[in-house]
């Protein structure tokens, strides 16, 4: 009871009105002091993004104290989770707050001084590190009460979830969604994946100490596919010439999409802010100042170095429209039917683009460059990405080839800044940019 | 002393002029029952070592295993023309992408036939695994135009648990085999490529102590060469039981096979195994009467591995029962570098390890470069540490 | 900081001898029968070991009758380092790990035991060495230049910086600068990149010493830091390097007299044993 108090009074009283505070203060400030000559400035919903990704930390702080907590890979069922009042808590999402603010090595290196080898994912590295240590810019990791893991985005999760299974004596379920190698699952995969769902809501319901109730099911459904409706819809604005916001800017405001999807409040913000992408587009203005170039991104931004290499493309009149990381939770949950949960949910969680072949891939970056008028792409090699990475080299080859557009493979991390090299990269942009003409 | 082990090549031309086909099969885990009783044989392709790795790596970036690169590398160097069919089980993200950009990239002539295996040990995990094993039999039917029943399949699976029993009883026995190191490696991964009932005859043959004759050639109607494999014939004098510092050799693949020579010289001798493409593969037979579910029953019931999705606390108490059961003294991780599935287990089965009292070392290999004096020196010294 | 050639007599009664081949220098040393070393000779590494070997054996003080006759007709010669397998007259071959925790153990830690760190030219190494002198764990890089003496090596030729005096200037500079390169050779285009941009060499010197010390620590941290933290190896004699390994660890760090012999040394120990 006393839980509930302190987490009342911290969260719901103190900590929300202090960041109510920050946001209008932010908002107050709005595009004073943007110095950027080439770039336009961040969205004037920003401030409330961040609110709401601050008030999701805040509430996680004291989570322990009167909710349970579950930790779960980004591309997990979490509808079921969210039905059923769990706190959730994805450490991909976090590690990517730890590569942005520029905290990913320190944390990533307790993990590595405990062992672990600096060939895993940067992601888990920063996580293990931030178990290990305790360390966190967030303030405090709530400890998780039943653990998520679902093999749609990569099987490294898998051993990763193991250890911290095992460092949290928690209970680890897995959605094993098998991989699609051909252009459609195989019905047995599907059924596969159904019923580990199914079977997935005992071991759920009795670590929640509550019973799944289907119309709360439903309405999280609901939401999931509103919220992701219309962060594709944000995400096609892109269409238009110039581009409204770039693919950075979406690195930034997709946190809402990712982690507090089926929240009332994600469909709130992204309806606001298609409002206002729609009122850039009414008034002309594009995110880059002077678009003469259009790119697309492929695979995961390079948290450590977005600003320089936003401002370093923007520069040079190149505009950044779209990503298939970002598109990927545009595709993702946009296929559930509320009305069929289950059914819907071993679908949507089956067909992600990491889930898929190659060739699908490539497909769909030859879709996004015609249908974005895309001048050409850049493949971020990333070290930690083994899904998303192999295959790029022929992507790559065959973009260039079909589509007659060059494409770069730029080779680095995501979130561990001691696999970026400044000079070589800044080389291969700089020729890369020349090449664009 | 060893019986002569069939070349691959001639086990492959045997194959061939009979009328069967030959399947190449990626790491780790399938079902060479399957395979058999469609006449397909499976021949395995663990890198192979020293292949000109340009090849793989125009589709491949750096950080992937050489295990994975060098197989596409053989690939594109015509190593697999000679067979007729491509295995690519699922173990990894690495092996996941081999898969793919083989079916939408590469495209080689022969079908490729990918293999998902399912990481729980639920219910629901062997149901899947029977019906991907269901799917593969469909695409074996298009391919060789015969329809095996349910009949033939046990008869085939039966043969091969026999040939896995017999294995098992070869690491059990280990110390009292009469057989260097690298002997008994060569037979054991022979398993790799022979065919069952041969491989159950060589297993019983060294089992009982006997020397080799014709049984070998017999099989497949092949001469059988006695400096097989390429390598060197034993130099030492089988270590006895009790004789060198005893240790425990997990990880993926044992290449270059001169590690077991070295590792002698240094004193030390393999008491148990848990590498990926031996000791992990020791698959208990299945329960049921359907062909298809006993197959499954069996992968999924093998020995603690991660690429089966095993519990941590599992791999430990795995390892720990070895150790104890085998006197082992330290565990040596021998791992090809990149391999995730390994590295994040490590940490934990290492502390582990320790406070059970188990040393353990890691080396990290690349299969195209020779065993390291770096390498060796790691072993050496911990050889000495735990004498 | 190596001359090219070094050689000290203490006594002359050596009854063991040990042999240290390693890829920059190679180092030999006799103890007495107490185990207290007496002899010493260095040298540049020879690409020809084996007449190196030779030449070593031959300045090698008259050795007493023991020593002479040996054990079948051996010398009582213990071989260790890179090139220990082509010491043919050696009665044995031990790894470096165990010869330098020998050598040190008796030289630091007796009865106490402790944590190695010992900096070479091309590799580096972290040694937990139990209360009783065995060795209970290690740790090493053996892959990869950079946290070995060869990354201070080349980075500070770009800088013009005499390797006797690096540390000198290292520990001279007021502030630091990070060096993020994980590779020694991205780290070198990272140097030149700062001084083109007017960077001083001394802050850029000191940041070089602090990435080589923290690759160093993470590998003390696997082993795990048991005090006394002890230095050894070539690089040791480099003033900035104890200092900051002191400041990253918290822990005061003890150097043996002869840093570089210490292989040798332990390798001495083990003939005497023989």
């Amino acid at each position: 009871m006393s839980g509930r108090l302190v987490y009342h009074l911290n969260v719901s009283v103190l900590g929300r009105t202090f960041l109510r505070v920050q946001r209008w203060q932010a908002e107050q400030r709005g595009a004073s002091g943007w110095k950027s000559q080439h770039l336009a400035p961040p969205l004037k919903i920003s401030p409330r993004v961040k609110e709401l990704v601050a008030r999701h930390w805040l509430e996680a702080r004291y989570a322990n104290l009167h909710r349970k907590v579950a930790w779960v890979t980004s591309g997990a069922p979490v509808e079921l989770l969210k039905a059923l009042d769990y706190c959730v808590i994805y450490p991909e999402n976090h590690a990517a707050i730890c590569g942005t603010a520029r905290v990913a090595v320190d944390m990533a290196s307790e993990a590595e001084n405990a062992g672990y080898s600096r060939d895993i994912c940067s992601y888990a590295r920063t996580d293990l590190g931030a178990m290990l240590s305790g360390k966190t810019p967030v303030g405090k990791l709530p400890k998780p009460d039943l653990l998520l893991a679902c093999t749609n985005i990569c099987q490294t999760v898998l051993f990763w979830y193991r250890v911290l299974a095992r460092h949290f004596n928690a209970p680890l379920v897995l959605i094993d969604t098998p991989f699609v190698y051909y252009e459609k699952a195989s019905e047995h995969a599907v059924e596969f994946v159904k019923r580990q769902l199914e079977e997935a809501v005992p071991v759920m319901e009795r670590t929640a100490g509550r019973s799944l109730d289907e119309r709360k099911l439903q309405e999280v459904g609901r939401l999931s596919r509103m919220a992701s409706q219309l962060w594709m819809e944000i995400m096609q604005r892109n269409h238009h010439r110039p581009a409204p916001i770039t693919a950075f800017d979406q690195f930034t405001q997709m946190a809402p999409v990712v982690e507090l999807r089926g929240d009332a409040a994600t469909v709130d913000l992204y309806a606001a802010m298609l409002k206002e992408v729609d009122e850039r587009i009414t008034r002309g203005i594009g995110a880059v100042k002077n678009e003469r170039k259009r790119l697309l991104w492929d695979n995961l931004p390079i948290w450590y170095r977005l600003r320089y290499l936003a401002e370093f493309l923007g520069e040079h009149g190149v505009a950044l429209v779209a990503s298939t990381y970002t598109n990927a939770w545009g595709e993702l949950t946009a296929l559930i039917d509320p009305e069929r949960p289950f059914e819907s949910m071993a679908r949507t969680y089956t067909y992600p683009i990491l889930n898929r072949g190659t060739g699908h891939k490539l497909a769909t970056m030859k879709r996004m460059i015609d249908e974005y008028h895309l001048d050409g792409a850049i493949l971020h090699s990333d070290r930690s990405c083994k899904p998303y990475s192999i295959g790029q080299i022929d992507q790559r080859d065959r973009l260039i080839r079909d589509c007659g557009v060059p494409a770069l493979l730029l080779e680095a991390d995501h979130n561990d800044s001691r696999c970026y090299s400044e000079e070589p990269v800044a080389n291969r942009l700089a020729a890369f940019v020349e090449m664009l003409g | 002393m060893l019986p002569a082990i069939p070349r691959r090549s001639e086990i492959i031309r045997a194959q061939q002029d009979r009328g069967g086909l030959v399947a190449a099969v990626l790491p780790i885990h399938y079902s060479r029952a399957l395979l058999r009783a469609f006449d397909v044989l499976p021949v395995e392709v663990w890198g192979p070592p020293n292949v000109d790795a340009s090849y793989g790596a125009a589709h491949l970036q750096p950080y992937v295993c050489s295990l994975v690169r060098n197989a596409l590398s053989f690939l594109r160097t015509g190593g697999l023309d000679v067979v007729d069919v491509i295995v690519v089980p699922h173990a990894c993200d690495s092996l996941q992408g081999l898969g793919s950009i083989l079916i939408d990239f590469v495209r080689p002539s022969q079908p490729v036939i990918p293999l998902y295996l399912p990481r729980g040990m639920r219910e629901s995990d062997i149901q899947f695994l029977a019906e991907e094993f269901r799917s593969v039999y469909r695409q074996l039917e298009d391919i060789t135009h015969r329809s095996p029943s349910n009949a033939d399949l046990m008869a085939s699976i039966e043969r091969e648990e026999a040939a896995d029993a017999l294995l098992a009883q070869l690491h059990q026995r280990r110390p009292q085999l009469a057989l260097t190191q690298t002997e008994f490696y060569r037979l054991v991964r022979a398993r790799e490529y022979l065919p069952a009932e041969t491989c159950s005859e060589l297993a019983r043959a060294v089992l009982d102590g006997r020397p080799t004759d014709s049984p070998l050639q017999r099989a497949f109607n092949c001469q059988p060469d006695d400096s097989s494999s390429g390598n060197a014939a034993p130099t030492r004098n089988p270590p006895l039981k009790g004789e060198g510092i005893p240790i425990l050799l997990s990880g993926i693949v044992p290449e270059p096979m001169s590690l077991f020579e070295s590792i002698a010289e240094m004193g030390g001798v393999i008491v148990a195994d848990d590498l990926a493409c031996c000791g992990r593969r020791l698959y208990p037979p299945g329960k049921s009467k359907d062909a298809f579910l006993r197959m499954a029953e069996g992968l999924l019931g093998g020995p603690p591995d991660p690429m089966r999705g095993s519990p941590i606390q599992e791999r430990l108490d795995h390892l720990l029962r070895l150790t104890r059961a085998s006197g082992a003294r330290g565990v040596v991780f021998y791992d090809v570098k990149f391999c995730e599935p390994e590295l994040y287990d490590l940490p934990d089965l290492r502390r582990g390890l320790q406070e059970a009292g188990i040393p353990s070392a890691t080396i990290e290999v690349d299969l195209n470069d020779p065993l390291s004096h770096q390498a060796l020196t790691r072993i050496e010294a911990f050889l000495e540490m735990i004498a | 900081m190596t001359a090219s050639r070094d050689e000290r007599r203490m006594t002359n009664s050596v009854c063991a001898l040990g042999i240290d081949v390693g890829s920059t220098t190679v180092k030999m040393v006799g103890v007495d029968a107490e185990g207290n070393l007496a002899w010493h000779l260095l040298e540049q590494a020879d690409p020809r070991v084996e007449d190196q070997v030779e030449r070593f054996l031959a300045r090698a003080p008259c050795l007493s009758p023991p020593l002479a006759g040996g054990m079948k007709g051996r010398l009582f010669l213990v071989a260790t380092g890179y090139g220990r397998k082509l010491v043919r007259p050696a009665a044995r071959q031990v790894t470096e790990i165990t010869c330098h925790a020998k050598g040190v153990y008796r030289e630091l830690a007796a009865k106490r035991g402790g944590t190695l760190v010992d900096i070479g030219g091309q590799d580096s190494k972290v040694i937990g060495i139990s209360p009783k002198g065995d060795v209970t764990d290690f740790s090493m890089n053996d892959k990869c230049a950079a946290g070995t003496g060869r990354f201070l090596e080349n980075t500070a030729n770009r800088l013009g910086v005499p390797l006797d005096r690096m540390g000198e200037v290292a520990l001279s500079a007021s502030h630091e600068v990070s060096i993020s390169s994980t590779c020694t050779v991205f780290a070198e285009s990272e140097v030149i990149s700062l001084i083109a941009h007017g960077v001083a060499v001394e802050p850029i010197l000191r940041g070089l010493h602090r990435s080589l010390i923290k690759r160093v620590v993470a590998m003390i941290r696997t082993v795990g830091l048991a005090p006394p933290l002890m230095l050894s190896g070539g690089v040791a004699q480099n003033q900035a390097i104890p200092r900051m390994l002191e400041e990253e660890t918290g822990e005061k760090v003890i150097l043996p007299r002869y840093p570089q012999l210490m292989g040798a040394y332990g390798a001495a120990l083990i003939a005497l044993e023989m």
